[in-house]
């Protein structure tokens, strides 16, 4: 619940002063000369008043649609039946999320749930994986302060090698190996280890670890009873939202995945790919529209749990 | 001779501080050993994964026979430092990255200021908007600017019905400005989620007192506010210039310029298959994400360039 009501704080506070000149009450208490203030504390001669907010939140319009309206054009045009002209016709038709599925009598894959199901499995490895390499080291970089502790924190912060380049190193380093589910696994969970140690170090930032472990060790526990059975589940939450985030962008990680893939079978990243480059405009839609339904319910988990959204930044 | 002393020295104090964090008798003897245990497992994936690979393409760019690994040969690096069609690559991609940055933080500042300053009533929804294409791969960023610039995009139908012109001359979506407008719906929401942090923590009051001494809405922002958020400008830039860097999928649909991670997918394809020159292009490139972003971390904190 930290998310929203952070956010609201932080609209308020300003949102009641917005550039308004509000007038500060006098500390003694005595009425200031609100009125007074008011009146010459506005410059309303000044272009930058008069132009500035309408130009501004027109931008601002302008950047939310060039976001959103392809997104919803897509999701709607996938329902379509026929693209020709200027908006899409022919509403309500389910054919094009048969035929991206692998349900219709064409389309660019003949059946594709095996593939979808393969790389959702795969994402799901790479994100049990990243519970086990991620939480680790985000509770030691929160809990102790140690030498190259700086240095480590990058390292598990920064996404430094991209995917394109990590996945052909890949496949050169392990040829025998690399181009199969265990090289995606890996690849998925380094690639997106990175949101899984933020989110779940802000969580272990936000409680006492000092005083939960010295109270669970004077009680008896020994430290690795202490870790798994106390200081863990405190950070469930975080655990979670950092496994939604990980998995989800696991999911459709493309250019590791192009690099890396063999095609048998085709991961979801690929599918979007093949949907994209050669299938028609609307059934593209449909197979964009897959992927949006994924993040849309991932957004919404991560809501309940609290979370601001993928932005793991900026607690 | 003493370096030969020291050199032992410094080995035997890895060895005893190796030893006691394996068999520990001291309470901080005890603590190493957890951060060691702590910090083992994501070492040994990065290692498996991360350096062992790398450490492959440096060999890779060296071998003379890249088949079999054999042999040593400089042949990569130096095809690649003296082919002028090299630095034209690196060139394309710092110019149109770095466009592509400005342009993305500069809007970043306007919806950053916007959502904090004015009270919108929709502000929830564009929170929502700005940050939902985080989630988004290049591939499908790639589609969604067909959506709106291909031959039956959104734009190119409202431009042709408005002129009268014919849509397939219309469409932007395989020029550069369709790739453009990619590389900024990529970036944009990550300038923004940066710039809506540190909008978040400025101080207000010195902006009411420039406003109330008679200063400019415009005066204000750029006497007061610009030079408190400019620490956020700076994390934004390198944020964002590193994650423009990394752009693939968009420019593997759009194909309109040619960037460094296409130049490497070129050198690793069928026809022209070269894999000394990928890898060598690859550490040249990797190396300068690395070094820039820890230039970059010197000017900011470290938190204000996560993701």
């Amino acid at each position: 619940m930290t998310g929203p009501t952070k956010s609201d704080e932080s609209d308020g506070d300003p949102g009641s002063a917005p550039g308004t000149a509000r007038t500060d009450p006098r500390p003694d208490g005595g009425a200031t000369e609100a009125a007074a203030a008011e009146e010459w504390s506005r410059s309303g001669t000044a272009l930058s008043t008069a132009i500035g907010r309408p130009l501004l939140v027109g931008v601002v319009a302008l950047v939310v649609a060039f976001l959103t309206v392809p997104v919803i054009v897509t999701f709607v045009s996938s329902f379509a039946g026929s693209a020709a002209g200027v908006v899409p016709k022919g509403f309500v038709t389910l054919e094009h999320w048969r035929q991206v599925l692998g349900f219709g009598d064409h389309g660019v894959q003949a059946n594709a749930i095996p593939g979808l199901a393969f790389s959702l499995a795969i994402a799901t490895g790479g994100m049990l994986l990243n519970v086990i390499i991620g939480v680790p080291v985000a509770y030691a970089l929160a809990r102790y302060d140690f030498y190259a502790r700086d240095w480590v924190n990058t390292f598990a912060i920064l996404p430094l090698v991209p995917g394109l380049i990590l996945g052909i190193a890949f496949v050169q380093t392990y040829p025998d190996h690399g181009r199969s589910a265990l090289g995606l696994l890996a690849g998925y969970c380094l690639l997106k280890s990175p949101y899984m140690v933020l989110t779940v170090q802000s969580s272990f930032q936000s409680m006492d670890l000092v005083r939960l472990e010295e109270s669970a060790r004077s009680l008896g526990a020994s430290w690795p009873r202490t870790l798994l059975t106390i200081v863990v589940p405190h950070a469930k939450r975080g655990i979670v939202a950092g496994c939604v985030i990980t998995w989800t962008l696991a999911a459709a990680e493309f250019n590791f995945t192009y690099m890396v893939a063999s095609g048998s079978p085709d991961p979801f990243a690929i599918f979007l790919y093949r949907n994209i480059s050669n299938a028609t405009h609307l059934q593209s839609a449909a197979a964009v529209s897959v992927y949006f339904t994924i993040v849309v319910a991932a957004i919404l988990v991560l809501q309940l749990l609290g979370n601001r959204g993928f932005s793991t930044a900026q607690r | 001779m003493s370096v030969r002393k020291s050199a032992t020295a410094s080995v035997r104090r890895v060895a005893t501080l190796a030893s006691t964090t394996a068999r520990p008798t001291t309470e901080r003897e005890r603590e190493r050993r957890r951060i060691a245990i702590l910090c083992l497992p994501f070492f040994a994936l990065a290692i498996v994964a991360g350096f062992v690979p790398l450490a492959m393409l440096v060999r890779i760019s060296l071998a003379e026979d890249t088949i079999w690994m054999e042999g040593w040969s400089l042949e990569a690096w130096e095809t690649l430092a003296t082919t002028p069609a090299y630095r034209r690559v690196a060139w394309n991609t710092l110019w149109f990255v770095g466009l592509a940055t400005g342009v993305s933080v500069a809007l970043g500042v306007a919806v950053a200021h916007v959502l904090e300053k004015y009270a919108l009533s929709l502000e929830r929804l564009v929170v929502a908007a700005v940050s939902f294409p985080i989630a988004l791969p290049g591939i499908i960023v790639a589609y969604l600017i067909v959506v709106l610039l291909g031959r039956q995009g959104l734009v190119t139908n409202a431009v042709a019905v408005a002129t009268g012109g014919a849509p397939i001359d219309l469409a932007s979506a395989t020029a550069i400005t369709g790739l453009f407008l990619g590389y900024v719906y990529s970036l944009l929401p990550r300038a923004t989620m940066v710039l809506r942090g540190t909008y978040a923590e400025i101080n207000a009051q010195a902006e009411e007192a420039a406003r109330t001494l008679g200063a400019s809405r415009w005066q204000t922002f750029y006497h007061v506010t610009l030079p408190e958020i400019r620490p956020g400008i700076v994390a934004a830039v390198i944020l964002t210039f590193r994650s423009g860097l990394a752009i693939f999928g968009t420019v593997l649909i759009l194909q309109s310029h040619r960037v460094v991670t296409l130049q490497i997918h070129e050198e690793t394809s069928v026809g022209s298959y070269s894999p000394d020159i990928a890898a060598a292009i690859g550490l040249v490139y990797v190396a300068f994400i690395v070094a820039f972003t820890f230039v970059g971390l010197r000017f900011v904190e470290n938190d204000a360039v996560e993701i």
